[in-house]
């Protein structure tokens, strides 16, 4: 799977927790905080997208991206080690 | 411990969602027809493989006004909170009102078992992707979180614990929270206590819940004060109710719908679930002290009534001490089912629909009254001007509440 497919799993997962997201068109230049995802928010969507992928890794290591794009590449990186 | 007079606290708005009517027109007009929506519960998480369980379940909630990001995490217990809390916030026309001078209590608690139980199955073996908002929803204040997001209510929101005296305890509170002039306004709601096949398990071993005798026939299950009663029934309900002084009701030009004269909390000294005739007695004569009221002045009762065998036979045996056989009695849960922390909420609230109709609502299933000395209203409606109202809960714990509620137009 690659980043752009894990690029739409969070682009599924945030359309799920914020339903007024349906007709966006998810960029990987986006961030889940200003198209209005709090912090828990946030937590959940990371957590769908982990469980899709079946990827059991500590979310604290998904601190670092600034938008979903390098979200999903983060992602994309640990299936890769684990 | 009774309150003070306090002729001057009125009811001046109310919601309910109830399996027989959601909103106070619906389920008035149920509770006067004597309906009923008893049967195998339905819901998942509700039965196991070797259950069935009889209840009263809620058909679908319409939330409109709630977003759909708000209700996708939303429970049960939360959703009927909302479209209660809806209900009587716009019946009480409480948007005229300053948000800090309104406070929120909600009757129960270990309100949302059934959502923990269907989420404690579902994670069991996976817990790495447990979702983050369980760590806010599992907890019962997460309703207070939930209602005051939705309604700018900035004075107090907290849940109060009181087994099934729950949400009579709310609305003691309440008035409580209005008298010493701690908020203007304060909401009391009886939250829908949401039973998982655990609770319901529980309860049937104790001896609580009925109904193996009639278990082909859930119409007839549910039949409190009757002989051939074998337990409480289930149903899922919450009601809310607005607490406020009679001024500040007029100034934004509503009627009252009751007048709160009289409250009393009575603790038995006993931690395990039997009535106690002693507590039940201190407690009613306490409350009707608090309203300068004589047996002779009341005209209606909302007893607990729940159809548990020792609970109803001591009911009546403290009603009788108390010299109120005279005073017209039906019973509420024979219609809704027991919701346990929101009955005392939605008894208020159908007392006061009662007392708004100057007519009863008929008794289901009580085909051989436990005592004919008794004034229990018959399997019909019938006309009847409720002057003074008692409203009793009893939970589990040893607690008592009781309540006198004056019609505004007597």
């Amino acid at each position: 799977m690659s980043s752009d497919d894990i690029l739409k799993l969070i682009a599924q997962h945030t359309r799920e927790i914020l339903p007024e997201l349906e007709d966006h068109p998810f960029q990987r230049s986006d961030s889940l905080g200003e198209l209005g995802a709090n912090s828990l928010d946030r937590s959940e969507i990371l957590m769908m997208t982990l469980e899709a992928l079946d990827l059991k890794v500590p979310a604290v290591k998904f601190h670092g991206p600034k938008n979903i794009g390098e979200l999903a590449d983060a992602i994309h990186a640990q299936r890769v080690t684990v | 411990m009774h309150s003070a007079l306090r002729s001057e606290l009125v009811f001046s708005g109310m919601g309910i969602v109830s399996p027989i009517g959601l909103g106070s027109d619906a389920f008035g007009a149920a509770l006067m027809r004597g309906e009923h929506r008893f049967g195998v519960m339905q819901r998942p998480g509700r039965q196991t493989q070797e259950s069935a369980f009889l209840g009263a379940e809620l058909p679908e909630l319409a939330l409109p006004d709630v977003p759909a990001r708000v209700l996708r995490s939303c429970s049960l217990s939360g959703k009927a909170a909302l479209a209660a809390l809806g209900e009587a916030w716009r019946a009480a026309r409480l948007e005229a009102v300053d948000p800090h001078r309104i406070g929120l209590i909600i009757g129960g608690s270990n309100l949302q078992q059934r959502t923990l139980t269907l989420t404690h199955q579902k994670y069991a073996d996976r817990t790495a992707f447990l979702r983050p908002t369980y760590a806010m929803t599992f907890l019962d204040s997460d309703l207070c979180g939930l209602c005051t997001d939705q309604y700018p209510i900035r004075g107090f929101a907290y849940t109060l614990g009181g087994a099934s005296a729950a949400g009579q305890l709310a609305v003691i509170q309440a008035a409580d929270a209005v008298a010493s002039g701690r908020v203007d306004v304060a909401v009391a709601m009886g939250g829908l206590l949401d039973l998982s096949h655990w609770e319901c398990a529980g309860f049937r071993a104790a001896g609580a819940m009925g109904s193996e005798r009639f278990a082909e026939s859930p119409q007839a299950a549910c039949r409190p004060f009757d002989q051939q009663r074998d337990g409480f029934i289930y149903g899922e309900n919450c009601a809310a109710l607005v607490v406020e002084r009679a001024a500040t009701c007029r100034q934004r030009g509503l009627q009252p719908k009751g007048l709160l004269t009289g409250t009393a909390v009575a603790m038995d000294g006993n931690r395990y679930p039997n009535p106690n005739a002693h507590g039940e007695t201190r407690a009613i004569g306490e409350a009707m002290q608090a309203a300068a009221l004589r047996p002779s002045d009341v005209d209606y009762i909302n007893p607990h009534g729940t159809g548990s065998p020792l609970g109803d036979q001591t009911e009546i045996q403290a009603l009788r001490a108390c010299g109120l056989e005279h005073a017209a009695l039906n019973t509420t849960k024979s219609l809704t089912g027991h919701g346990l922390t929101s009955a005392g909420a939605v008894e208020i609230v159908a007392t006061l629909l009662q007392m708004a109709a100057s007519r009863l609502h008929p008794c289901r299933n009580l085909e051989s009254p436990l005592d004919d000395a008794v004034n229990f209203v018959g399997a019909t409606a019938r006309p009847h001007k409720i002057h003074h109202a008692l409203c009793l809960s009893y939970g589990f714990g040893g607690i008592n509440t009781a309540l006198c509620i004056q019609n505004p137009l007597a």
